[in-house]
């Protein structure tokens, strides 16, 4: 804990009742650019703010609490790591979930859905929170409109395509749910973003139990989001400041990360594995 | 046993839960994409996308007791979250907080009342009716009670606060026990009796908001606290958004040390005198503030000057100087310099410390050197500082008092065991009932409370409540089949904290009290009742009345007597928000500057002390009588205590609010410590047993982690999932010169035991001790906490998940290692002073 910068807003007052005058003021930096981009959708991400996280582990449960995670897997998870010789020992903290991925440059489908043997499947429309109607491709592991990489467990057929394709290993078999088109199969799960929570104006289970308000979320297509703001502040659109940027999937969610850890934190899935994605505290 | 279907029970025994309060939030709905997301308040099925209920409450997983918003969707709970109208927790809510929802529906839980058929301990249970469990337990109360002998029924209770403990005493003073024990000597009853022999009262809250500095000895402060979620939260957003440096000294990495802006390890039992070269450099350097000096008292004479009071202080501690502390500690003296420059220099500064700090020798004066510490350089009681804690003051209601209420002397320890056992000896009271010396209770029961784990040398404590010849009749409440439920005689089923009424009162960070209400989520599972609600029933067996008629009614008859939360609508305003605070309220700093009108009747100035004290009140027999035998001579003087004099003004100062007699000047020479042959000023005092270490001896500590409890969420299945096991932590070095290699199994010894353990081999501990967490290596605790279902009901096929358990381990307890031993001035438990031997089993 070196480098600790002062932000100009305080996280409270820009979420706490400040939320509409954030909005305004948005809109009135960027008014042409926002009037033309007419928020076709939102683009949901998050931004993990290292300093922040003390490795309480409140994420980590509540997210089993909200979307009742069966035992054997997790949605997110703290990774912990100790390294350096007594008495200059360290322990960092590194909170991981799925990053929602852009998917690569070239046709924006990340690595999960482009293994699913379900997509693309039926076009449908997505209505946006200002009332448009947006056309996708749906499928079983689909990217919705505003970003969020979803399962449609009723269409899913157990195969763990997905769970293999993904360089993050974030997914895994659901023992309480069947997969929709093969009911001797279990359906794939991962984290959702708490769209139920999102889609109904509340910040996802594991954002808003953060004591240390080391998650914070929001949408990245909006410049006047806490989120939008903390990329620019703190130039999060680096290599350094997402998981595996090498894999090219263009993650979603970013990480501050002043002191440099986050590569000598990170554990890596093992192929074939996920017990890097087990929450234990040694 | 009467076997019902189980997994239909715990499945839909919510589902008829009557509706309950009405929601929090309830703002519009926020259209996603706006960026006016709520945060909590709210939640939704993520199945059906139904909106779930929200009913304001409060946690009870620790004494923090964040109050909350319980979820519950057809009758059953399935999410919680902070209240984010909370001022004293900002909405947010920790993992074992989170895990609650475990605490109702884990599958081994206490659903009806039983009673042993077998011989003790022999798990052999037969169910039997509420009826017919109070009427056995009314019947043995009433006999002792017509006999004039109520004392031989004693409670214990671990965790009882607020209405909780309200209702319970209320009910005991109603029967005439004061037979009545507790849990906080095992907890960090040292740090208490170190504040109240000079602060005139206790528990210190943390004033990070305002703090440009914090120095911390042995808190775990990021992982777990008495007011956890609170401080917490607040030390670091004070840390990234105004770069406030952390300074933490403790044996072991933990989540607090690695978040520091430097852990600086430190050899246990020196926290104190670390504190005390801190002072020294501080006085020696010039760097300390006069401001406070006014309220101190730190020689014989109360009257002394300033002056005369910083040449004491530069005296007093002129042996501690860093070099020597240095030796001692291990800590190098450039370091405890720069430290105590920052943080004397500092515009506000904070000192923390807990268990690593005091549960030790002398653990009671560790806290006076922090004291100390915070009062010469201006930071206590002021901004950004040390300060006086402040709760809820709720009114209650109060059932008439027995004719007959007396109490076994036996909570106090042996004689001599303790000086001033304030918050008394808990870890004896097992061991002297086996004594017998003050008599023996005839009942006994606990709640909320485990003394056959949470106790040192458990297997002793275990073996006393065992035995059928030393204690007679044996009860318990508990929603967990537990060490010591096993040798219960009754088992009564408890309810869970998220099934009961209660108001609260915990420490509010902000410097405003905030009141708060825990409100049942659900209806309780199975026959499980609140004992807030059995002990009107209970009376009525025995014979006398209460004057509520369960705890719902005590909550709602307090909050309408309540000033405050009365006017603010009581317990109808209280159920819908949960939380009430006066807006108006100024924050409680600097109330030891409060002037204090002396005129009234009876008040005199004792010029000995500079106390202001009322001489009627106090029951002298005249005011000249008063003046010759003046305020120290004087019984009850105390409580008639009016003001100091401070430099000709009189003001509140410091009130001797507990039972240390003294004046209204902080006590740092104290009459009371020097009376009983300990120094009067804080001062070092080696650990007796590490003065004689051998060189191959090792001191064990132990240490509680962020996700769980001492003793009461093994069970729960989200919080065991991630931490299970507890292995112990040795530094390589340690370990090489032992041939131990991490994931080595070994054996630790003491005098009084040993155990076997896992080695995990780290350079996140200091060399020359081991540490082990208390909160695992559960014999019973249900599925999860002990891998085996309890014994009555085996009722583990009620949770689907069930079958998804992966861990096979379950840890290892270590109090089986540490004797239960005393700090001969508080009476508090000497947790961390246990010499033992490793090695590779």
């Amino acid at each position: 804990m070196t480098d600790m910068k002062t932000p100009k807003i305080s996280r409270r007052e820009m979420l706490g009742g400040g939320g509409a005058a954030v909005a305004g003021a948005a809109v009135l930096a960027t008014p042409l650019k926002q009037a033309d981009a007419a928020p076709k959708a939102p683009r949901w991400g998050m931004v993990m703010d290292l300093r922040r996280c003390i490795g309480c582990r409140a994420c980590t449960v509540a997210c089993k609490a909200e979307n009742d995670v069966s035992l054997g897997r997790f949605r997110t998870v703290i990774q912990e790591k100790t390294w350096g010789t007594f008495p200059k020992t360290k322990k960092v903290f590194l909170p991981i979930m799925c990053n929602h991925c852009e998917g690569n440059k070239k046709d924006k489908v990340p690595p999960c859905v482009k293994v699913c043997p379900e997509f693309p499947g039926e076009r449908k429309k997505w209505t946006s929170p200002s009332g448009k109607k947006i056309r996708y491709r749906h499928g079983a592991t689909y990217k919705r409109p505003d970003g969020l990489i979803l399962i449609d467990k009723s269409l899913c057929i157990g195969c763990g395509k997905c769970i293999d394709a993904c360089p993050y290993g974030v997914r895994s078999f659901d023992p309480f749910v069947k997969a929709g088109k093969d009911p001797m199969k279990q359906a794939a799960d991962k984290c959702d973003m708490c769209k139920h929570r999102i889609d109904n104006g509340v910040e996802p289970a594991c954002v808003t139990t953060c004591q240390g308000r080391a998650r914070i979320f929001g949408d990245l297509s909006d410049p006047g989001s806490e989120v939008s703001k903390l990329v620019k502040e703190h130039s999060l659109e680096t290599p350094d400041n997402v998981l595996l940027p090498d894999e090219g999937t263009i993650p979603n969610v970013f990480y501050i990360d002043p002191d440099k850890v986050l590569k000598t934190v990170y554990r890596q899935r093992e192929k074939g594995k996920l017990d890097h994605y087990m929450d234990q505290i040694p | 046993m009467n076997k019902l279907n189980r997994r239909n029970f715990m499945t839909l025994a919510g589902a008829s839960g009557a509706a309950l309060a009405a929601g929090v939030g309830g703002s519009e709905k926020a259209l996603a994409g706006s960026i006016k997301l709520q945060k909590s308040g709210r939640d939704f099925s993520p199945t059906t996308l139904k909106e779930r209920k929200a009913i304001p409450t409060a946690c009870w997983g620790c004494v923090t007791r964040d109050a909350m918003i319980g979820f519950v969707e057809d009758g059953r709970l399935k999410k919680l979250d902070g209240n984010p109208n909370s001022i004293r927790t900002m909405g947010v809510i920790c993992a074992k907080a989170q895990a609650g929802v475990n605490q109702v529906y884990f599958p081994d839980r206490i659903l009806y009342p039983l009673r042993r058929v077998g011989k003790r301990g022999e798990h052999k249970w037969k169910r039997v009716s509420w009826d017919a469990a109070l009427d056995e337990i009314a019947g043995r109360l009433k006999k002792l009670r017509d006999a004039g002998t109520p004392e031989k029924f004693m409670y214990h209770y671990g965790r009882h606060k607020a209405s909780q403990a309200a209702t319970m005493y209320d009910f005991m003073a109603a029967y005439g026990t004061k037979t009545i024990g507790n849990h906080t000597s095992i907890c960090e009853g040292s740090k208490w009796v170190g504040q109240e022999s000079l602060w005139g009262g206790m528990y210190d809250n943390w004033d990070y908001d305002n703090t440009e500095f914090v120095v911390n000895f042995g808190s775990n402060q990021f992982e777990t606290h008495t007011n956890h979620i609170p401080t917490s939260q607040r030390l670091i957003r004070a840390m990234v958004e105004r770069g406030v440096p952390l300074y933490t000294f403790d044996v072991r990495l933990s989540a607090t040390a690695a978040k520091s802006t430097e852990w600086v390890p430190i050899k246990p039992g020196k926290d104190g005198l670390v504190m005390l070269s801190m002072c020294n450099v501080i006085m020696n350097e010039g760097l300390y503030r006069k401001d406070h000096f006014k309220y101190m008292r730190v020689t014989a004479d109360h009257n002394a000057s300033v002056d005369d009071k910083i040449a004491a202080v530069k005296a007093n501690v002129a042996k501690f100087t860093p070099e020597f502390a240095s030796s001692e500690s291990g800590v190098p003296a450039a370091k405890i310099k720069q430290i105590a420059r920052g943080f004397a220099k500092a515009k506000s500064a904070c000192l923390i410390t807990y268990r690593g700090a005091v549960m030790h020798f002398h653990g009671a004066d560790q806290e006076r050197a922090a004291m100390l510490l915070s009062a010469i350089t201006n930071n206590l009681d002021t901004k950004g500082g040390r300060v006086m804690g402040v709760g809820a003051g709720w009114k209650a209601p109060s059932s008439p008092k027995a004719e007959v209420h007396k109490g076994l002397n036996i909570r106090d320890g042996f004689p001599g065991e303790a000086a001033f056992p304030t918050h008394h000896v808990s870890q004896s009271i097992l061991p002297l009932i086996k004594d017998g010396q003050f008599g023996r209770p005839e009942v006994y029961w606990w709640s909320c409370h485990n003394p056959a784990y949470v106790y040192g040398d458990n297997k002793e404590i275990e073996a006393i409540m065992k035995d059928e010849s030393i204690m007679p009749f044996t009860i318990t409440s508990n929603i967990v089949y537990d060490e010591s439920s096993a040798l219960a005689d009754i088992i009564l089923p408890d309810v869970t904290y998220l099934e009961r009424w209660d108001w609260e009162d915990m420490v509010s960070p902000p410097q405003v009290a905030e009141f708060y209400i825990r409100q049942p989520l659900v209806k309780p599972l199975g026959e499980a009742r609140c004992q807030g609600d059995v002990w009107p029933d209970l009376a009525k067996r025995i014979g006398f009345e209460l004057v509520y008629k369960d705890k719902e009614d005590y909550v709602r008859q307090s909050c309408e007597m309540t000033p405050g939360v009365k006017e603010a609508g009581g317990f109808e305003y209280m159920k819908k928000h949960g939380v009430w605070h006066d807006k108006n309220a100024k924050p409680n700093f600097g109330f030891f500057e409060r002037e204090v009108d002396v005129s009234g009747d009876g008040v005199i100035l004792d010029e000995k002390t500079g106390v202001y004290w009322n001489w009627k009140k106090a029951g002298a027999a005249s005011e000249a009588e008063a003046r010759s035998k003046g305020y120290l001579g004087t019984k009850g003087a105390k409580k008639a205590y009016v003001a100091q004099n401070i430099e000709g003004t009189p003001r509140s100062a410091y009130p001797p609010n507990t039972k240390f007699l003294k004046s209204g000047l902080l006590d740092f020479y104290s009459d009371n410590f020097a009376a009983k042959g300990f120094s009067a000023f804080p001062t070092y005092t080696p650990i007796p047993e590490h003065e004689k270490m051998g060189k191959d001896d090792l001191i064990l500590t132990t240490f509680k982690i962020a996700v769980h409890t001492h003793s009461r969420t093994s069970h729960c299945k989200w919080l065991s999932e991630i931490k299970h096991d507890n292995p112990a932590w040795i530094n390589p070095r340690t370990a090489g010169e032992r041939g131990i290699k991490n994931g080595d199994t070994i054996k630790v010894a003491s005098a009084i035991g040993e155990m076997t353990t896992t080695a995990y081999v780290t350079e996140g501990i200091l060399p020359g001790v081991i540490a082990i967490s208390y909160h695992l290596g559960r014999r019973y605790s249900g599925i999860y906490g002990s891998g085996k279902s309890d014994p009555i009901n085996g009722g583990a096929a009620a949770d689907r998940d069930a079958g998804n358990i992966w861990w096979k381990k379950h840890g290892s307890h270590p109090n089986a290692l540490i004797p239960n031993w005393s700090d001969p001035i508080s009476g508090g438990q000497r947790w961390m002073d246990t010499v033992v031997q490793v090695a590779r089993a």
